[in-house]
């Protein structure tokens, strides 16, 4: 048991220290530092959601139109930065190599959390700014609300974990990343809501577990009027399977690493 | 002690692949000093990856029970976009020492002043192994890996590392791969003589020596 909690112990320290690496690398200490990263998705959603409002009006679907893109883009910007952060995350941090304690899976996890923390952060921000000028609901309920955003990102880790080895086997890998992300927008779920589609349609977009997670998420947040359409165990299922998948082949190219 | 049980390792070159390391094995206990000698390309240097556990061997295994350091040399380790003091502060939050200690004993033994608040690219490689070694001797370790440099720098700086490592630090392993036989052989009383994907171990230094002007 001892070990056990060394292993942990070593593992936190290991997860923090790489985090405040990323966040100084990446984003610096001046200004406004680590909140650059809620800048992305906020500004995709925003503007998004005005340029939907000069199109289509304030409302579709029977909500705000603000409040649908935000709701909708900032988890698909999450899943769509995670990959292409995770692109080459291997080889980028080979000299993080020369220190044992540290594991290609850390390189990956910490990745994802930056990104998670500030996506999630950027959905609260704009939630609440929404909510204080009577654009966004008061959520419908919470639960379910974040059951949702847990489904969305376990299968985004699951993506990472496949993404980032993959990478490491051929450069080509890396030039069919943005198409692919592109492919992938329709299977996120961000710009409809299930109910409203064709039957055949829903059931060809229900394969993917981001459309799952995302219709919990807009429950959570708009209730029962938007007829959503989710399952709890077809969805984790395949993210779990995706997931050992991912970590199983982390594994083979750990050892096929060349480090400088 | 680290034990080497059987260790293979190749690399892929285009279609080929080319075998570095045939089946190594050896043992290495506290306090001893070792050499690691061998032509340029031998894989002195993918042997101590090895031993720090930054490759993955494709077999065999190797028993650490004994903390080792890092490979410590001109590259490896270190974040360049990243400072000398950041870098410090990484390295001992990872290896969970306190930073404050670290970063007197740093600033104190590599003497590289406004340097250490320069990103790490901008370093020399002798300044790189000045403040890699100054951080692997804070954070102590059972065993040392070093590989290629060796006391670089001035009269004072070498006579400041010799210190270090041989008066404070005596009955710490080492294993260290160079070229130059002098420092080698004040250095280390054993040595291990790499060909041809092969270990020879040699239980005294001189004679290691003489196998490898015969290679």
């Amino acid at each position: 048991m001892a070990s056990l909690a060394k292993g942990w112990d070593i593992q936190v320290r290991v997860i923090k220290a790489l985090m405040l690496r990323e966040l100084t690398t990446r984003f610096g200490r001046e200004n406004i530092g680590f909140l650059w990263v809620m800048a992305e998705p906020l500004l995709f959603a925003f503007l998004v959601g005005l340029l939907w409002t000069a199109l289509k009006g304030p409302e579709d679907f029977g909500v705000n139109v603000i409040a649908f893109a935000v709701t909708g883009y900032i988890p698909l910007v999450l899943f769509r930065s995670c990959v292409q952060r995770g692109v080459s995350i291997f080889t980028a941090n080979g000299s993080l190599m020369y220190h044992r304690q540290i594991s290609v899976l850390d390189l990956a996890l910490v990745r994802f959390f930056i990104e998670l923390i500030g996506h999630m952060m950027a959905y609260l921000f704009a939630g609440i700014l929404l909510y204080s000028i009577g654009a966004f609901p008061y959520p419908y309920d919470l639960g379910l609300f974040l059951i949702g955003w847990i489904y969305y990102s376990a299968f985004t880790f699951g993506i990472i974990l496949i993404v980032a080895p993959l990478s490491e086997t051929s450069e080509v890998v890396e030039k069919f990343i943005p198409v692919i992300t592109y492919i992938t927008i329709p299977f996120s779920g961000a710009f409809y809501f299930v109910g409203s589609l064709y039957p055949s349609a829903a059931q060809i977009v229900l394969w993917s577990p981001l459309v799952h997670g995302m219709e919990m998420m807009r429950f959570g947040i708009f209730g029962p009027s938007i007829n959503a359409k989710y399952e709890f165990l077809y969805p984790i299922n395949v993210s779990l399977y995706l997931i050992l998948f991912g970590l199983f082949f982390c594994r083979i190219i750990r050892k096929r690493l060349v480090i400088e | 002690m680290i034990e080497c049980r059987n260790l293979s390792k190749s690399y892929r070159v285009g279609h080929a692949r080319r075998t570095v390391l045939n089946g190594i094995n050896f043992s290495i206990h506290p306090g001893e000093r070792v050499a690691l000698l061998g032509r340029n390309g031998a894989g002195k240097s993918t042997l101590i990856k090895q031993i720090g556990g930054v490759e993955l061997p494709d077999s065999g295994q190797i028993i650490r029970k004994m903390t080792n350091s890092w490979p410590l040399g001109f590259n490896g380790g270190f974040q360049g976009s990243l400072t000398g003091y950041d870098n410090a502060r990484f390295i001992s939050r990872i290896y969970g020492s306190s930073y404050r200690e670290i970063k007197d004993f740093v600033e104190d033994f590599t003497e590289l002043g406004q340097a250490l608040s320069m990103p790490v690219k901008t370093y020399s490689s002798g300044m790189r192994f000045r403040l890699a070694f100054a951080l692997s001797l804070a954070i102590e370790f059972d065993c040392y890996l070093i590989d290629e440099v060796i006391l670089v720098g001035d009269q004072a700086f070498q006579q400041k590392c010799a210190d270090e490592l041989f008066t404070k630090r005596s009955d710490r392993a080492l294993i260290v791969a160079s070229h130059d036989m002098t420092t080698i052989g004040n250095l280390c009383e054993r040595g291990f003589v790499l060909h041809n994907g092969r270990l020879t171990a040699y239980s005294d230094i001189k004679d290691a020596i003489e196998a490898y002007h015969n290679l």
